[in-house]
């Protein structure tokens, strides 16, 4: 019984920690397309109104991402139900917990044929070149390099560590603005 | 190497001598006595449907309709005019009879005739399919593309100016019938290019990142036949063992990088083909060695093992084992050069006279985001590939 209560929370609180990550990639994916040059060239060439979602199957936890124009991106939170241009779907939270907790990188993920894609795949190689940037700027070098294929080299602290503080400031806020939004629903 | 797989590979093979003549069992099996050929002139006019139809005739199945019309880059209207007339003439299977272009259009016929409608765009994309469809065979006359395993098929859509992409296992094949009859009047460079494709198809999968203990076996298997027969059937074309053995080593390949995936030879591969519509085997062949150096390091262990498998015992045994990833790139180096002196297969993209210097830039950067990039063992960046194609430029 009690080994049952105990796995039975330990579901949950994967399920709790893939839908919190997955609102601070969204609310990061938004913030560092506002200031990162890369990360801006790459979305650049996305159609504007493109909606990218990734999520858990059968049914979430989601994030939804807009490309508004010129390489930035809107965070649609977790709710949207909207039409999606492409689309990297994890086939079970397990999997996505592995990539989201560090275990796996995202390229293995695709390769171990844990996620199905769906949509354009030169767009699917895009996003996922601007997640690989996220992880590589937000995260610890010992981290990210858990994260992504390969560190990017010419990556330096000067650039690094003033990147992360207004990502992480970003992100904050928007948490902040999610959470008066859960407490006061109009 | 992964320490998770997955692995699938539903598709009957028939191989070697008469295997031909096992079609109208197959057709049998499954009680269809009104199959349809999907097929292009090339193959018509060197007279390859002859012993398909001759096999038929003597087994009492009719073959109820012969489509020969497909272009060499198939598209949405060819599909639904194949589809139209396995209706009208009212098939109950589908023969795929030709090279990769053929293969492709009779996978997309199959699911207009067996799920509905004109409009094949509307089944685009992945998992759209949701059942088995039609009975389908398929009869390879090329060997290099290995699509006679594969899962995906790509049409182009000349109205919207898109290639449209249909991924389900419901694509494959209910049997893939191996011929070497088929191949034995191939000329001598598509041979070299389509042996090369098999070659990059096997090195690929045995490198890259979806690397498995299945797909390796398969690899390992195709470079061994591939290293044995290539230079042997440039040599005697008309050797109806070396041809098998180049036919079975495209199909094992195709297994092989179908379940773990292909890298950064391909990406090239397909961005060059869509800028420069340079043939696919050829850009393979022109790649391979430099994508092989470029990812070196990360590949140094099952580059090394692929020697014994191209080379032989002898010179793997013979070669310091610090020393063997590059004597395999030096093996498939010689290949190449072997095959330029024997049919004048292009070693550079210069000698192709096909490639201006000045569409190298977009070369690299359509190659930037095909989806075959994510797989390879390194991290490509722009810089990386522009680099790359210079020394491939030569």
């Amino acid at each position: 019984m009690l080994a049952k209560l105990t796995r039975s929370a330990a579901l949950r609180a994967r399920r709790q920690y893939v839908r919190t990550m997955f609102r601070f990639m969204g609310h990061a994916l938004e913030a560092i397309s506002r200031s990162d040059q890369k990360v801006i060239d790459d979305a650049r060439p996305l159609p504007e109104g493109f909606v990218f979602q990734m999520m858990v199957l059968p049914s979430g936890p989601s994030l939804v991402l807009e490309h508004t124009g010129q390489g930035e991106l809107r965070y649609l939170g977790d709710d949207y139900d909207g039409k999606v241009d492409l689309s990297i779907r994890f086939k079970h939270m397990a999997h996505a917990f592995l990539v989201l907790s560090f275990q796996e990188k995202t390229t293995e993920a695709f390769a171990n044929d844990r996620m199905v894609v769906d949509g354009d795949i030169g767009y699917g190689v895009r996003m996922t070149r601007i997640l690989n940037r996220l992880e590589s700027i937000i995260l610890p070098r010992l981290i990210a390099s858990r994260a992504v294929k390969e560190y990017p080299a010419d990556l330096g602290l000067l650039e690094k560590v003033p990147g992360a503080i207004g990502i992480y400031r970003r992100v904050l806020t928007g948490l902040i603005r999610d959470l008066r939004k859960e407490a006061l629903p109009i | 190497m992964s320490r998770y797989y997955e692995f699938f590979c539903p598709v009957k093979v028939i191989a070697g001598q008469a295997a031909l003549e096992h079609l109208p069992y197959e057709l049998t099996g499954i009680a269809s006595t009104r199959p349809m050929i999907v097929t292009d002139q090339g193959v018509r006019s060197a007279g390859l449907l002859d012993p398909v139809i001759a096999a038929c005739q003597e087994s009492d199945v009719t073959i109820a309709a012969i489509y020969d019309e497909v272009p060499p880059d198939s598209s949405t209207t060819t599909v639904r005019d194949i589809a139209n007339l396995y209706r009208q003439q009212q098939c109950d299977a589908l023969i795929a009879i030709g090279g990769g272009s053929s293969i492709d259009t009779a996978k997309a016929v199959n699911i207009l005739v067996s799920e509905g409608g004109d409009d094949i765009a509307e089944y685009s994309g992945a998992g759209v399919l949701t059942r088995p469809l039609r009975p389908f065979f398929v009869i390879p006359t090329t060997a290099g593309t290995g699509s006679e395993v594969t899962s995906v098929a790509v049409i182009a859509d000349r109205e919207r100016s898109v290639k449209l992409p249909f991924t389900s296992s419901f694509l494959l094949p209910n049997a893939a019938i191996i011929d070497p009859r088929m191949t034995l009047t191939l000329p001598p460079q598509i041979t070299a290019a389509t042996a090369m494709d098999a070659l990059t198809h096997a090195t690929e999968a045995y490198t890259c990142m979806a690397k498995n203990p299945l797909s390796d076996a398969y690899a390992t298997a195709a470079i061994k036949k591939i290293g044995r027969s290539l230079l042997s059937v440039m040599d005697h074309p008309r050797d109806e063992e070396g041809r098998l053995d180049l036919a079975e080593a495209s199909t094992m390949a195709g297994i092989a990088f179908s379940n773990s995936m292909v890298g950064l030879v391909h990406a090239l591969g397909h961005a060059t083909g869509a800028l420069c519509h340079l043939p696919h085997g050829l850009c393979m062949s022109l790649y391979l060695p430099y994508v092989l150096e470029y990812n070196l390091e990360d590949i140094r262990e099952p580059l090394s093992e692929l020697l014994l498998y191209l080379e032989g015992p002898e010179v793997w045994t013979a070669t310091p084992a610090s020393r063997r990833a590059e004597a395999t790139i030096s093996a498939i180096r010689h290949l190449r050069d072997e095959l330029h002196h024997r049919c004048e297969l292009p070693r550079t993209l210069r000698e192709t006279g096909k490639i201006g210097e000045d569409q190298l830039d977009a070369i690299a950067r359509q190659a930037l985001d095909d989806g075959a990039i994510i797989y390879n063992p390194r991290e490509a960046s722009l810089k990386d590939i522009q680099n790359l194609l210079e020394k491939a430029w030569g």
